[in-house]
């Protein structure tokens, strides 16, 4: 058993007897309340989304996982598509709940993906992570503002605010939590 | 680190200051150090120590708002007053929307209500929010009591629930479960957070307003009703502002510090004392209303930033990580 203020994004939980995983959470102390904590869970037996909201003393049960290293092979309209590095086993992990996963994956790659009862229910994605820039607007000459920025999409079609020295082509880190940039990398 | 929001938020102070300073308001410096606070149970604090040398030393604490400062002015008679001031809350879950130490900008105005408070709040804005920002950031206001929100997102009329249990049968009613022990406020809060909070307008900055007198706080009752003088702002979903029309009887605010104290005692973590003689100040306290303004939250939400780390130079996140990691 934990308490509900130490749920963390990408545990899993026994709900109502019913395993879930985290998919989001996030603290609040209403004007004047008592610590609640705010969570968006997904089922791993059905797949349905529910959202609850709990008081930080609450005790929840978690439930143990392991990680599997697994190359990320595409992405559908209905999943992510995975296969196992060690036993070369395809999967899907569905869509639901996880619609901004799509936002940071690469294809090729490898992601640990979260096990349990030998079923994937989530993946890791790495809190840094390098992209190329697909489409970087042209600097404006003359514009010698510090510290300016625009706006450039990455591999992905997330789109990223960077300092204006970016150019298309060129690999950046990104900041997966905050979406950032982090800084220009060299290949 | 972005040396752009760094220029933006100074930007955002400055136009802040002569917002104020225009209004004749004057801008206040008090301690970060306090030897007592304001008794709120729901807020843990930072302690310290003071070393002399020579002597015994001495428990002080970070101020959790100026408030307790902030108050003594008043009731000197220094008039309206603001402050933009570095504030601290321990043991709050680090989050999207939290950070142990952050800035709140708090004013007073002398001989206001909660409600002249929306006018000067929406004043404000229309004086430091740049033009072209989205709507959801610009004034005028939207207003709904919580008695209204409550009838219109969760179905309960809150004027006939000020006994617990018929909260609770009217929570089960909608279905949200509690435990037998929870307290009228925690009940309140389930349904507050589940249904009402995330059902709010967010399409114009939102005043929610008269809250219950079952929540404690310095806020002054409407007499004759279950409500306080008391509002909070929403922008996009997120608190952002609270709003008093400051308690200024003498003896209402000694029975919060008794009553309060004598809970902290047993629930805090860190159960800081309180100044009982505080209430000496309330003797001669004129009527004012007060507004605490967090402007991490202001500065993430004019930046349409998801997480108030992206407005603050070393996120505390981040530190304590970097102190965890070396410690193991």
């Amino acid at each position: 058993m934990i308490k509900a203020g130490a749920i963390d994004k990408g545990m899993a939980l026994l709900f109502k007897g019913q395993p879930f995983i985290v998919v989001e959470r996030q603290f609040v102390n209403p004007g004047k309340g008592s610590a609640f904590v705010r969570l968006k869970l997904k089922s791993l037996t059905t797949g349905q989304v529910l959202r609850e909201t709990m008081k930080s003393q609450d005790s929840v049960e978690d439930i143990t996982v392991e990680d599997n290293s697994c190359q990320f092979l595409y992405a559908d309209n209905d999943g992510y598509h995975f296969m196992d590095n060690d036993t070369y086993d395809q999967f899907e992990i569905p869509m639901e709940g996880f619609e901004d996963y799509k936002l940071f994956l690469k294809d090729g790659d490898t992601y640990k993906v979260v096990m349990w009862d030998d079923r994937p229910i989530d993946i890791k994605i790495p809190f840094k992570m390098v992209y190329e820039v697909t489409e970087a607007p042209e600097a404006i000459k003359g514009d010698t503002v510090t510290g300016a920025t625009k706006i450039v999409t990455i591999e992905t079609g997330l789109k990223v605010r960077v300092p204006i020295f970016i150019k298309q082509g060129e690999r950046i880190m990104v900041n997966t939590e905050t979406r950032e940039y982090v800084e220009r990398v060299n290949s | 680190m972005n040396r752009e929001i760094s220029k933006k938020r100074s930007n955002l102070y400055r136009k802040i200051r002569s917002f104020f300073d225009t209004r004749d308001y004057t801008e206040v410096e008090t301690p970060v150090l306090s030897p007592d606070l304001i008794p709120e149970v729901t807020i843990e604090v930072f302690e310290t120590l003071f070393l002399h040398p020579f002597r015994p030393k001495a428990h002080f604490y970070l101020v959790p708002s100026p408030e307790v400062w902030m108050k003594r002015l008043i009731a000197e008679g220094f008039g309206d007053i603001y402050q933009i001031a570095r504030s601290f809350r321990n043991a709050e879950s680090i989050g999207s929307l939290h950070n142990p130490e952050f800035t709140l900008l708090e004013w007073y105005t002398m001989g206001a209500d909660y409600r002249d408070s929306i006018g000067i709040t929406e004043e404000l804005f229309k004086a430091v929010i740049p033009k072209g920002i989205s709507e959801d950031l610009r004034p005028p206001f939207r207003r709904i009591s919580m008695a209204e929100a409550f009838k219109e997102f969760a179905g309960i009329t809150l004027e006939n629930c000020e006994d617990r249990e018929v909260l609770r049968d009217e929570a089960e009613r909608i279905g949200i479960s509690s435990a037998a022990e929870s307290s009228w406020e925690e009940i309140f809060h389930l349904i507050f957070l589940q249904k009402v909070e995330l059902s709010l307008p967010q399409d114009k900055p939102l005043v929610l307003y008269d809250y219950p007198s079952a929540i404690p706080c310095l806020a002054r009752d409407i007499p004759g009703t279950p409500w306080k003088e008391r509002w909070e702002l929403y922008i996009r979903g997120v608190e952002v502002a609270n709003c008093y029309t400051e308690e200024d009887n003498f003896e209402k605010v000694a029975e919060y510090f008794l009553r309060e104290s004598r809970l902290k005692k047993e629930q805090a973590l860190i159960p800081c004392p309180a100044d009982m003689d505080y209430g000496k100040n309330f003797s001669r306290f004129p009527r004012c209303s007060g507004v605490a303004m967090g402007l991490d939250r202001l500065l993430m939400l004019m930046e349409k930033l998801d997480s108030i780390g992206g407005v603050i130079l070393f996120p505390f996140s981040d530190t304590l990580t970097a102190t965890l990691n070396e410690s193991t």
